[in-house]
């Protein structure tokens, strides 16, 4: 930061969507940081977007309604958008630009951090392989989350992933280390009466002392949602990396970002891809995505939960397709489920975690986790099948194995998956509970656990 | 008649004995069922017994979270506003004393270097230079420095400094004491935070 201001502009060439060009302008850098006036004094802020032939393109953050061509003036601040982060930003609620909305005053900066991120060395990464336990028990027991990684949550229109959003933000912690841990949540394009949720959500169970909040309404700008991510991430990465916390980075909807991203592009005249966002809609959330990780020689770790709706259930459409090739592995949450009045209604047949073997098994969790598990997930599916089959040849046409299988079905949905919203689970209970529903079968149809924990953990007769 | 009657007493003997055989395994197998019963409700009892303690372990360490983690936060808060209110009058007073400095001395050679920065930063001297009342003879002495330069008419209210725009009114830089200040501003704050006691 210095005391050297920019230059203004009053010479405005064109207004279109979210973009004002800017004429005769003669020193303006890719990304820098611009402050719109209006006619009435009112302020804006932008960033540049492209710079030549004496114009600047300039994305304006809070929309372009009310401006004019004749008295808008642009001043280049001739820095990048920074947000200012220190401890203190810890318990507080700031708006997509991170403007405290708290009624409190700026934070106290300790540092000002350019939001667009350094990129990870890939040689200085680390691979994550700690466990974090979010106390719902089908995230926990059948796509544990590690430290560093990034598990998106694929929902669709209506579910409740907003509740499970706030539920993992409340509960979630690291165990077995006394390292701190912290909890950056931000809201794109979200209802207010959502915003007030997580708010009140996070104040009420004590755990908004340890969680900064970035709440994007859906009446605010649809443009302030590019930033919105980004200067969460900025925070994330100073207290990961600077102050050794470990950071749980939750963001919902990046359906949302990507619509304000197809805006600017639409705006700008761009080529449109698949479903009219932008060739680099790929590119542009991997520069968001990749912001996960820990780094060699650095105690803390960025670990992502990027929440998307997907248009009609469509697991094809560009986001969660492109997403998915990003992330290590995806929470499904299935309508069917959400029908049922299921909570969570996470489809664990479509849902993996990656890099959980990683992070379960002595020392982490528990030796029997991963086989439990798996033998979890194949009694489950089998369930499925026998369902559709006693759909067709009636439930009196199955054999004893057959129903002994629904009845997994059956309890894996009702003690296991469901869960109240303010039910936090230890591993140990949710590992008691994947035995518990795995010892309905009878001990020759155990196929994918060690005899020595089945000794140890069946509890059928 | 004598034998039929004795036949009858043994049949019904035989009934009575059978009969209170029957109630005699009866009670003695309600009886343990009773006691199994008994027993298993008394596991049952001590899981739910333990079940309820948990809950309400669980329920406290909540409840405890929540009291503790917004009185921390309201504490918190309630520091950081006071903070800022001292850091408002810090800033207040200061300005004051900026606007009432003295204007000889090393003045001149401020005033000259915001002019140099802003021509400058603006890539020509074919100006209008804007400044306030009591700045207005020492920008009015070096003028003749920047050739093209005009000094405005109208005066602007700032705490001193200057703010030029181009000729054709296209470009404007702000060097006024009072927008250098907002520039600094979030830096000054964590100095006098700093000196407070608070942060870094």
């Amino acid at each position: 930061m210095s005391a050297e201001g920019g230059v203004q502009y009053s010479k405005i060439a064109e207004i279109k969507g979210p973009l004002v060009v800017v004429d005769d302008v003669s020193s303006a850098a890719f990304d820098e940081l611009v402050e719109i006036e209006t006619n009435e004094g009112e302020r804006r802020l932008g960033k540049v977007l492209e710079v030549g032939n004496g114009k600047a393109i300039v994305q304006v953050f809070e929309g372009t309604t009310g401006l004019s061509i004749s008295g808008t003036k642009a001043k280049f601040v001739g820095k990048v958008m920074e947000m200012p982060v220190s401890k203190e930003v810890l318990g507080r609620v700031f708006d997509g630009l991170g403007r405290p909305r708290d009624g409190l005053p700026d934070p106290i900066a300790d540092k000002f951090i350019d939001i667009n991120g350094q990129p990870m060395n890939p040689e200085q990464r680390e691979y994550p392989k700690d466990f974090i336990q979010t106390g719902i028990s089908v995230i926990d027991g059948t796509m544990t989350l590690v430290r560093g990684q990034k598990l998106p949550i694929f929902s669709g229109s209506g579910m409740s992933h907003n509740l499970l959003a706030a539920q993992i933000a409340r509960q979630a912690t690291v165990v077995g280390t006394k390292d701190d841990f912290a909890v950056v949540f931000a809201a794109i394009g979200v209802q207010y009466s959502e915003a007030e949720y997580f708010r009140r959500s996070l104040e009420e169970s004590g755990a908004l002392k340890r969680s900064v909040l970035f709440l994007n309404t859906a009446d605010d700008p649809a443009i302030e949602r590019i930033i919105t991510p980004r200067v969460a991430l900025t925070v994330a990465e100073y207290l990961a990396f600077d102050l050794g916390m470990h950071v749980l980075v939750i963001l919902t909807d990046m359906t949302n970002y990507a619509e304000a991203l197809r805006e600017i592009s639409a705006a700008r005249e761009e080529v449109p891809g698949r479903k009219g966002y932008p060739g680099y809609l790929y590119t542009d959330l991997s520069t968001i995505y990749e912001r996960a990780g820990k780094l060699k020689g650095k105690k803390g770790s960025v670990t992502q939960v990027p929440i998307l709706s997907m248009p009609s259930d469509d697991i094809t459409h560009p986001i969660p397709d492109l997403t998915g090739y990003i992330t290590e592995g995806q929470i499904v949450l299935g309508r069917d489920l959400f029908r049922q009045g299921v909570y969570p209604p996470v489809n664990i047949l479509m849902s993996l975690s990656r890099l959980m073997k990683d992070g379960i098994g002595k020392g982490s969790t528990r030796e029997d986790h991963a086989e439990v598990s798996n033998q979890i997930y194949d009694a489950y599916s089998r369930a499925q099948e026998v369902r559709a089959l006693a759909g067709i040849v009636g439930k009196a046409g199955l054999t004893e194995i057959d129903l002994r299988y629904m009845d997994v079905g059956d309890a894996f949905e009702k003690d296991f998956l469901t869960q109240a919203t303010d039910e936090s689970r230890t591993i140990e209970e949710t590992l008691g509970i994947m035995w518990k529903i795995v010892s309905l079968l009878p001990k020759n149809e155990i196929t994918k656990i060690k005899d020595k924990y089945i000794d140890q953990y069946y509890t059928g007769k | 008649m004598l034998t039929s009657n004795s036949s009858l007493e043994q049949a019904i003997d035989k009934i009575l004995e059978k009969t209170e055989k029957e109630i005699l395994s009866d009670l003695k197998n309600s009886g343990l069922d009773s006691k199994q019963t008994l027993d298993d409700s008394l596991t049952k009892l001590e899981q739910e017994y333990d079940k309820i303690i948990s809950d309400g372990n669980k329920e406290a360490d909540k409840i405890e979270k929540q009291i503790i983690g917004s009185s921390e936060l309201g504490t918190r808060n309630k520091q950081l506003t006071t903070v800022e209110e001292s850091i408002d009058k810090v800033f207040t007073k200061a300005l004051d004393e900026i606007a009432n400095a003295d204007r000889s001395g090393d003045y001149l050679d401020l005033i000259k270097s915001l002019f140099d920065e802003s021509t400058k930063i603006l890539g020509t001297t074919e100006i209008v230079v804007y400044t306030n009342s009591k700045d207005k003879d020492i920008v009015q002495s070096l003028l003749s420095k920047y050739p093209g330069a005009e000094l405005s008419s109208e005066t602007i209210d700032c705490l001193g400094g200057v703010k030029i725009n181009s000729k054709d009114g296209t470009m404007a830089f702000d060097n006024t004491v009072d927008a250098k200040v907002e520039r600094l501003k979030p830096l000054i704050r964590k100095e006098i935070s700093t000196k407070f006691g608070v942060g870094n």
